[in-house]
């Protein structure tokens, strides 16, 4: 299970090595007052496209946590990944390091799984004396409530692995996909800063067709 | 009960997040223990000071659960009163005086007050060392391990687990007072550490918390308080949870019953001339919990597996878990979950060396049956971030800023019989066996989580000598 966690780390170093820290501050606050979010075009562009390459709907962040920007393609979009099933992983991850409040990390992930709504199963690692094991377990567990925004209801999962391991992760079903969001519990952040970020990113999405 | 946010401001303002007001929450939080009343009657004093009458038994989860007093203060203190037989005998009289007067106000009860005077080797040594040389008990199973005679009472030791810079403490004494009233505690405290025996005890250190309820799907303390405090990973405790790791502790075939840890009771001690029968060894520690790693880095059935053993069953959100004499693990059976899954749980490693292997009839008559829990957990969680106060904060990391931990006091007949518990935990068994893991291991559960900081073993003589043991004997 170590092996997680090193993993983890390792895809955050590679991503703080080709994004740099000096910080980008372009990302929008939040949805203005209680109009419908908009995604700005450099955001619509990226998402649009996942869209098409896709041939499914996808949500497009119109607020992320500053400097993080919801831009495909952007400094911070350190993963930009579609497996041959059609789900994606989109990450964005800022991280600057120095002792207190001058380091830090933000990581954010977005995910969908077009026409599945089970929750994806992911390969531990474990080294029992000496032994290399896979057993397989859930990539989102431990359900703790629910989360509504528009016709979003999510579902957060405190415990999560792969990429989101040590994330709080809000999962919901629309037309027959399963679609997630989730972000890391590190400093500067707590649980409970992380969900206030995921209750606002969740209200700031958009739905882009292909 | 609800803070309301006036309340929940006061508590985290008074004291910079956490140290001097929050504790004060714990009473409006528990509400009125109108339960301790019923079940409190003024008994006469027990030789012991560590038994504790009238507590509570509820069933919770169809498993029997003692119930805890909600207050709890530890105040470690060394003693100021010279080496001279006249000071020490004065003093003896003194704080004798003192813990009389508040053993007339309080039933030694959840509803009254639960206090135990216990001293530290460096007492002995510095004060009393010839008496203590006739009359401090020797641990025979250890003496028979180490091939020479062994202390029932040693010095705190670091368990492989254990940070490096954990700090071996070095107090005359610790006074342990727990209650359902925050006033008796707060009373007792001040009678002993007040004023009134200036020149005979100097407090190094006072340390509080709480124990909270929950049972019978009420909300409880730990929660409420971490929420109201602001400790991270706070909200993800269950709310029903008695401890922040959102399980049950007191279950009562978990914990010894209450004169098995006796020096007396199990034969492992030789008592020499009988001064300190009736009296037990207690450990105290502090504990950093990292609510977020358990939360966040373990699902429910990690938890569970880490925490008892892997594959106890439990559905889904359980707390409080069976740990019946019949549940018991071996060294076979954790052996085997370790080569199986990598992994052993906190209880069953635990269980190893903490649980009878063979009946026992005491001196008493009184039979306990194989497998019945031997040490007596008296712990509470805290904020304390690691004491509520020091007279030495940079020797003791001292931040004002709440933490959610635990003072982990227990009982057990010889401060060796905790140190196996101890070293079960870590995976080193009773017969020998290593169970091998890195340093903080996910495979240790708890101790992945855990962080001692400060650890200590005081012997807790019997009620009759608890001032200044030995000290009318120079």
């Amino acid at each position: 299970m170590a092996v997680k966690r090193v993993a983890a780390i390792g895809l955050l170093l590679a991503a703080v090595a080709a994004s740099g820290c000096s910080g980008d501050r372009a990302a929008q606050p939040a949805a203005k007052a209680a109009s419908a979010p908009v995604c700005k075009p450099a955001q619509l562009k990226g998402w649009r496209a996942l869209a098409r390459r896709i041939h499914a709907p996808v949500y497009c962040p119109a607020w992320m946590p500053d400097p993080l920007d919801g831009v495909i393609g952007s400094r911070w979009n350190n993963i930009n990944a579609v497996s041959p099933d059609r789900s994606y992983l989109e990450s964005w991850v800022w991280q600057e390091t120095g002792p207190g409040a001058a380091g830090g990390e933000l990581h954010v992930n977005l995910r969908a799984y077009p026409g599945v709504t089970k929750i994806p199963t992911c390969e531990d690692t474990q080294v029992v004396n000496g032994v290399v094991r896979h057993p397989k377990i859930p990539c989102f567990a431990d359900p703790n409530g629910r989360h509504r925004a528009g016709s979003i209801v999510a579902t957060e999962y405190t415990v999560n692995q792969g990429a989101d391991q040590w994330h709080v992760l809000y999962a919901w079903r629309k037309g027959g996909s399963l679609y997630t969001i989730s972000e890391h519990v590190a400093p500067p952040l707590d649980y409970a800063k992380v969900v206030r970020n995921l209750d606002r990113m969740l209200r700031s999405l958009v739905l882009v067709r292909p | 009960m609800r803070l309301t946010r006036r309340q929940a401001l006061a508590g985290a303002a008074t004291g910079a997040l956490g140290a001097a007001g929050v504790y004060e929450l714990v009473d409006r939080l528990a509400g009125s223990p109108t339960r301790r009343r019923a079940v409190s009657r003024v008994e006469p004093l027990p030789a012991e000071q560590h038994v504790l009458g009238g507590v509570a038994v509820v069933e919770d989860e169809g498993v029997e659960v003692l119930v805890p007093p909600l207050h709890h203060q530890i105040v470690t203190a060394r003693v100021t009163a010279g080496t001279s037989p006249k000071a020490l005998r004065a003093a003896r009289a003194e704080l004798e005086h003192v813990l009389a007067g508040l053993d007339r106000s309080f039933p030694a009860t959840p509803a009254g007050l639960g206090m135990v005077v216990a001293w530290g080797p460096p007492y002995f040594e510095r004060y009393v060392p010839k008496p203590a040389g006739r009359h401090l008990p020797v641990d025979r199973r250890a003496s028979g391990d180490e091939g020479r005679p062994v202390s029932a009472l040693l010095d705190a030791v670091r368990f492989p687990s254990d940070p490096r810079d954990v700090a071996l403490e070095e107090n005359d004494l610790a006074v342990h007072l727990r209650s359902d009233s925050s006033d008796h505690v707060a009373a007792a405290a001040k009678a002993i550490f007040g004023g009134a025996l200036d020149g005979i005890l100097k407090a190094t250190s006072i340390r509080k918390g709480f124990v909270g309820g929950g049972f019978g799907a009420r909300s409880s303390l730990p929660k409420q308080m971490a929420m109201a405090a602001g400790v991270p990973g706070a909200s993800l405790i269950p709310d029903t949870a008695q401890l922040f790791l959102g399980f049950t502790s007191t279950q009562k075939a978990a914990l010894g019953p209450p004169r098995i840890v006796n020096l007396e009771t199990l034969g492992l001690v030789d008592l020499r001339e009988g001064y300190f029968r009736h009296g037990t060894t207690m450990h105290v520690s502090h504990i950093f919990e990292d609510l977020e790693a358990w939360y966040l880095n373990f699902d429910f059935r990690e938890r569970v597996d880490t925490a008892f053993r892997p594959g106890q069953p439990a559905r889904p959100g359980s707390q409080t878990l069976r740990q019946a004499a019949k549940d018991v693990a071996t060294e076979a059976s954790v052996e085997t979950a370790y080569r199986r899954d990598g992994a052993i749980g906190h209880s069953a490693a635990i269980q190893t060396a903490s649980r009878l292997r063979a009946d026992h009839v005491a001196e008493d008559g009184t039979v306990y049956r194989k497998g019945t829990a031997i040490p007596q957990r008296v712990d509470f969680n805290t904020l304390d971030n690691p004491f509520f106060w020091s007279d030495d904060p940079k020797r003791d990391s001292l931040s004002p800023a709440p933490a959610a931990g635990l003072h982990f006091v227990v009982l057990h007949p010889t401060s060796d019989d905790f140190r196996r518990a101890r070293l079960a935990m870590d995976g080193v068994l009773p017969d020998g066996t290593r169970l091998r893991f890195p340093p903080r291991a996910r495979g240790q559960g708890f101790n992945s989580v855990l962080r001692a900081t400060h650890r200590q073993n005081f012997l807790v003589p019997p009620r009759r000598h608890r001032s200044f043991p030995l000290a009318e004997l120079l």
